[in-house]
């Protein structure tokens, strides 16, 4: 029996995705998007081209209004209260009460608050929706000292960003560098330092304090340093926003618990982005993926999932970072187990690449260099082996590498 | 003959590979990426990426396909079709003619997106 009716609740990369996966491959029942926020828009510019200014709110949604009308995908700009999976129906904060023959929940995380005292003050920024986005650049003037909390991709963008606003920008971590798990200890070391290069006053240290003032707001480290800043932003990660799910009798753990097609545990509800935590095949719960590809990636799964077709190949996971006007790049896992060949021109990392034993590729991280990583991308999916002595030379490009390089494991194409 | 914009010879440009066509030549305000695919022929779409900023002749080409070297979005080199996200809207395509193994291009001027 085939499908009538799917709900989609929220509206970021993974439920757009998911929408715009289901009619491309042929689903044409009722398709509905439920978001408090109206038609779905992306969050990467928020941290960075949003935040300026170089970016306007149009510019953020993926399709304009047009677009859903032309595929018949209705957009409800609601909140979702509760799942029905017995009777199958979505019930929103109005009341209404939407037929679902599944229910897709692409809700995505909430940003984490320090548990310090202040932590949760009215004057602690997080950045995480475009309402955010517009609280933060409305509190910041030239001249005005930004304190960020947290070192890692949001916190690293948005220093950068409020850079080119002319505001005076403090980053706090309790790591340093941060990022090594995610681009390797020496990309990462070039990256961090780019922020002193760049005006940024860069402290390692955990907070013990935040304390709210009338003109001026005092962040108190545990060593008694006092930092003072007239905008706070804490950017320390996000829990996974599982509450419906839950309330609905699926399965949760830090995420909605998903097979490798993201179905929950109650097989009428689906999962995708950053509110899915996969658990595969073999039994391992995976560690949840917070990147936008993830989303994607998981919202093509699902509606392939949902009409029993086949899923994409699966690919080394993949994001993207800017900073300074750099463009940074990873690829696969650049913690994994193994050694690491640096690719360096003008006393500049270039690109990491982490190696297995075998030599095939684990990972890779690169700034600005874009065919560098679809090629390294290529070369671990397809566990191609490939000469570390040429992977560090910048005069090789990663393309020919790889035509004259054999694959180990599986064929090459 | 052809009336279309010398690019080169078919030699110029190696397979899997691409060559921007700057505005000033194309005459229609906008750069055109005339790439050598895959299957042996030539295609052309214009050179931005319809997602960001982004120069689609530096591309990843792969068969009939090019991925934008920035965020990844794939684009057919036959109809322009944005094949996956980031990008939503198609690039525009020109043709291309290839007569006695020089290169021609057609801007296409109609002014409407594929």
């Amino acid at each position: 029996m085939g499908l009538e009716s799917i709900v989609i609740i929220g509206g970021g990369p993974g439920g757009f995705t998911t929408a715009e996966q289901l009619r491309r491959r042929g689903f044409d029942g009722s398709l509905t998007v439920v978001d408090p926020e109206g038609l779905p828009y992306d969050r990467p510019p928020l941290s960075k081209d949003y935040l300026t200014g170089a970016k306007h709110a149009e510019a953020l949604l993926f399709q304009q209004a047009q677009w859903y009308q032309d595929h018949q995908i209705e957009v409800i700009a609601d909140r979702a209260v509760s799942l029905h999976p017995q009777t199958g129906a979505v019930e929103l904060a109005s009341g209404q009460q939407l037929p679902a023959d599944r229910a897709v929940l692409a809700t995505g995380g909430r940003p984490r608050r320090l548990p310090i005292p202040g932590g949760d003050a009215e004057c602690v920024q997080t950045l995480r929706t475009r309402q955010d986005a517009d609280s933060l650049r409305g509190s910041v003037r030239p001249g005005s000292r930004a304190a960020i909390i947290g070192a890692g991709l949001i916190g690293a963008e948005t220093a950068s960003s409020l850079r080119t606003l002319d505001a005076e920008v403090v980053l706090i971590d309790t790591v340093d560098p941060p990022l090594v798990p995610a681009v390797g200890a020496e990309l990462a070391r070039q990256l961090h330092d780019m922020h002193a290069q760049h005006g940024v006053q860069t402290i390692t240290g955990s907070c013990r304090e935040i304390g709210p003032g009338q003109t001026e707001h005092t962040i108190v480290l545990q060593d008694g340093t006092e930092v003072h800043a007239d905008v706070v932003l804490v950017g320390v990660g996000i829990t996974a926003v599982t509450e419906l799910a839950e309330a609905a009798g699926a399965e949760v753990a830090d995420g909605v618990i998903v097979d490798e097609r993201q179905r929950s545990s109650i097989g009428w509800l689906y999962a995708v982005g950053d509110a899915a935590r996969t658990r595969s095949a073999d039994g391992t719960l995976e560690r949840r993926a917070e990147h936008w590809e993830h989303a994607v990636q998981s919202g093509t799964i699902a509606a392939a999932a949902l009409l029993g077709q086949d899923p994409p190949p699966s690919t080394a996971p993949w994001f993207w970072t800017d900073r300074y006007g750099v463009h940074v790049e990873a690829v696969g896992d650049m913690a994994a187990e193994g050694s690491t060949v640096l690719r360096e021109q003008d006393g500049q990392i270039r690109a990491a690449f982490r190696l297995a034993g075998d030599g095939t590729m684990l990972g890779a991280a690169a700034v600005d260099a874009g065919l560098t990583v679809r090629a390294a991308r290529r070369i671990i999916d397809r566990r191609i082996v490939v000469d570390p002595v040429q992977l560090a030379d910048p005069d090789v490009p990663l393309k020919k590498l790889m035509k004259t390089s054999s694959p180990t494991g599986s064929p090459n194409r | 003959m052809s009336n279309g914009i010398h690019v080169g010879s078919v030699d110029d440009i190696e397979e899997g590979e691409a060559e921007m066509v700057s505005a000033e030549v194309t005459g229609i305000g906008r750069d055109i990426a005339v790439f050598h695919a895959e299957d042996g022929n030539f295609y052309a779409l214009d050179d931005e990426c319809t997602h960001e900023t982004a120069s689609l002749s530096e591309g990843w080409v792969e068969g009939t396909e090019v991925e934008c070297p920035v965020h990844s979005a794939r684009f057919c080199l036959k109809s322009g079709e944005a094949l996956c996200m980031p990008a939503t809207i198609n690039a525009r395509t020109h043709r291309i003619e290839v007569i006695d193994d020089e290169i021609y291009l057609h801007p296409d001027t109609s002014g409407t997106a594929a």
